[in-house]
Parts: structure tokens; C-alpha cells; sequence
């Protein structure tokens, strides 16, 4: 069993691993958050299954998780983890979303799955932003910093040109770039909310097109995207508000993905 | 338009924030943004407003004739009561 420890959201998470596949699904996917500097608190083992190319993740006490190939494997696990890091950090504010950095603020892009953020992500990273998480966004309500969760970037469909991917592992579920194989940097410390951008994913549209929307409408949003907001006083709504008042929040109309990149930094540079 | 008098469901949580409304139906799992005339329009469903008064106010605080604020109150409140907002109207 090789053993893979990590450093998530400050809390220690160690995976065992029984052989060179989960191994290698495993550490190219959280890798970059490697750590062990403190007490694990989180602790899982990923076996073959019975059916060849088939996954046994194994946590605790509870029931194991039967995966029927790579691709399912890291979408159950990744699932679990993040239902467990909501429970051991019940304190940050969790959403749905890629983020990633630019001129040393965060920048939140929410989408519904399959909207488009990974691909959104994958292009912006090469305009200057750094790759700071996907998939959660968890938002620490005391500073509105938004906490490093760099697993690796998924995409189902591969990305057009001029943004190609050329590196990732591929499973049944799609295209995973390792943080540290991405074009832009990997920031590992939290990062000041500057702005969230609601995406609604519109190949056909001649044109991407972004407005800024009022604080009630990102807020209602936001909630909608939440993991866990039940956590939070208010049914998780008063943070919902505390973040979509305090950041300018818009919604982006994506198209073209070059044209959407250049509309998105548009509307950054104008953030007073 | 009639002599109802909509009522919000009480168990719903609301927030104002600005001149707008969010609306959390926990039972549903449902959250709702309400703009700026809807927001006012729900904030007078407490039961004791009939909707023929909510539209007289809306006229006055939106300034627009009779019938615009009866046909918006009309149409917001046919959507909360399909949303599942109101409760069952006092006589």
C-alpha cells in the first residue's frame, strides 16, 4: 500500500493506496496538495475491486464504495471528500465552483455541473490567472478569503482551440490536468474574494456578454450553489447575502471561449 | 380583482436586501429572487392587504395607472401562489 498524505483545507488526509493505479489516479488528481505536517483527521483506502479495473474505497466505519471503473472511482471519492471536509470545516462557507486567481484577488466562477467552468478555467489560465480550485470554492465568511482546494481540473469534452490540452489522464468520466501540469501557476494560500461570476453556458450565442447583477439576485444564486448552508446561521442565507454584498457579482454569458476570456477580464479591469 | 387578501407562508425564510427580496421555501428547496416591484408587492401580503389596495399602492409608489398595478399584482401573485409562497387566504 502507498500511502498519500495530504494537506486539505488544514486538515491532514491520508490515502492509502493498494496498487499502481489508484496510486497514480490518486496522487495526479490531489498532488499538489501534498502535506502531513499535522494530525491526520481523515483517513481512506483505495483497493482494486473484484472486477478487474473496478475500485474499493474504503473510509472508516462506513459502508464501502464500489466504483465500476477509474472514472467513477475519482468522482465517488471525490464526492466523499467533500462531504467530509464539509463536516471537519464547518465553519467555511462552501461553493460550488472553479476559482482561480488574478492580480492576487479570487475570482469565483459558478456554474451548474457541465456549465462550463473547468473549460472556462482551463482557458483563462492562460491569460495570467493561477489555478487556485475547482469544483469547491470554500469561502472563509470571517475574511471572505477563499481557501486553495487544487485538485486537478476536469473536463469532460476537451477544450477547442486555442486553448488544446495536451496533458491529463484520461478516465471514463473525462480529461484530468494535474494543477502542477497547468499553464498557469498553482496558488496554495487563500486568496481575497474579488469577484463571482454566475455562468450560463451558451455555445450557439453570437456573442459572450457579461452585466454585473444586483446583490439579492447573486445572493438567491450563491445559496443555490452552496454545499453546505445549513451549516451556517440562517439556513445559510444571511452568509449567502454577507458575500454577494460585500463582492461585485456577475453573470457571463459564454460563448466563443477566446472572446468569453477576453469579456471576463474586461469586467475584472473595471472593478473599481 | 378580488377581495383576497394573501397571506406569505410562515414558515418561509426572508431577507430584504436593497430594494429586493430573497425568499428560502426549505420544504421545497427552492430559493427565490424577487425584483423591486415584486418585493414590494410581496412585502404587503401579510394577510391584511387585499390585492386591490396593493395595487392602488403600487400605482402610487411605482406611479402607474389603475390597471398597470392591478395586471402586475395580478401576475405576481398567480407566481407566488404557483411557487407555493402564500398561505390560505383570511377571509
Amino acid at each position: 500500500v502507498q500511502l498519500l498524505t495530504l494537506d486539505v483545507l488544514d486538515r491532514g488526509v491520508r490515502i492509502g493506496c493498494g496498487d499502481s493505479a489508484a496510486w497514480s489516479l490518486l496522487s495526479g488528481t490531489y498532488g499538489a496538495m501534498q502535506g502531513g505536517r499535522g494530525r491526520i483527521e481523515l483517513e481512506y483506502t483505495v483497493r482494486p475491486g473484484g472486477v478487474s479495473g473496478s475500485f474499493r474505497i474504503e473510509r472508516g466505519t462506513s459502508e464501502p464504495l464500489v466504483a465500476s471503473d477509474d472514472g467513477v472511482m475519482l468522482t465517488l471519492f471525490d464526492a466523499d471528500l467533500a462531504v467530509e471536509l464539509q463536516r471537519l470545516r464547518r465553519d467555511l462557507y462552501f461553493v460550488h465552483a472553479a476559482v482561480l486567481e488574478y492580480h492576487d484577488a479570487a475570482v469565483m466562477l459558478v456554474a451548474r455541473s457541465g456549465g462550463g467552468k473547468s473549460t472556462l478555467s482551463w482557458a483563462l489560465l492562460h491569460h495570467g490567472f493561477r489555478y487556485l480550485s475547482d469544483e469547491l470554492g470554500p469561502v472563509d465568511l470571517s475574511t471572505l478569503d477563499v481557501l486553495p482546494y487544487p485538485r486537478a481540473l476536469m473536463v469532460k469534452r476537451m477544450p477547442p482551440i486555442p486553448y488544446p490540452m495536451t496533458v491529463g489522464v484520461q478516465t471514463s468520466r473525462g480529461t484530468h490536468v494535474p494543477a502542477e501540469s497547468m499553464p498557469g501557476d498553482v496558488r496554495q494560500t487563500p486568496a481575497p474574494l474579488a469577484a463571482v461570476f454566475f455562468l450560463d453556458h451558451r455555445p450557439a450565442a453570437p456573442t459572450p456578454s457579461v452585466e454585473r447583477i444586483s446583490p439579492a439576485a447573486a445572493a438567491a444564486r450563491l445559496y443555490a450553489n452552496a454545499l453546505n448552508p445549513l451549516s451556517h446561521g440562517g439556513d445559510g442565507l444571511d452568509a449567502a447575502i454577507s458575500i454577494a454584498t460585500a463582492r461585485p457579482c456577475f453573470e457571463l454569458i459564454t460563448a466563443n471561449l477566446a472572446a468569453t476570456c477576453s469579456v471576463l477580464t474586461g469586467a475584472l479591469a473595471r472593478i473599481p | 380583482m378580488t377581495d383576497e387578501r394573501p397571506q406569505q407562508r410562515s414558515e418561509l425564510s426572508v431577507r430584504v436586501v436593497d430594494d429586493e427580496v430573497i425568499v428560502l421555501d426549505r420544504s421545497a428547496n427552492q430559493v427565490h429572487q424577487l425584483n423591486v416591484t415584486a418585493a414590494f408587492i410581496w412585502r404587503r401580503c401579510d394577510g391584511s392587504h387585499t390585492a386591490e389596495r396593493i395595487a392602488d399602492e403600487v400605482a402610487s409608489a411605482f406611479g402607474v395607472d389603475g390597471d398597470t398595478a392591478r395586471d402586475a399584482v395580478g401576475v405576481a401573485l398567480r407566481q407566488f401562489g404557483q411557487l407555493g409562497l402564500l398561505g390560505l387566504p383570511r377571509d
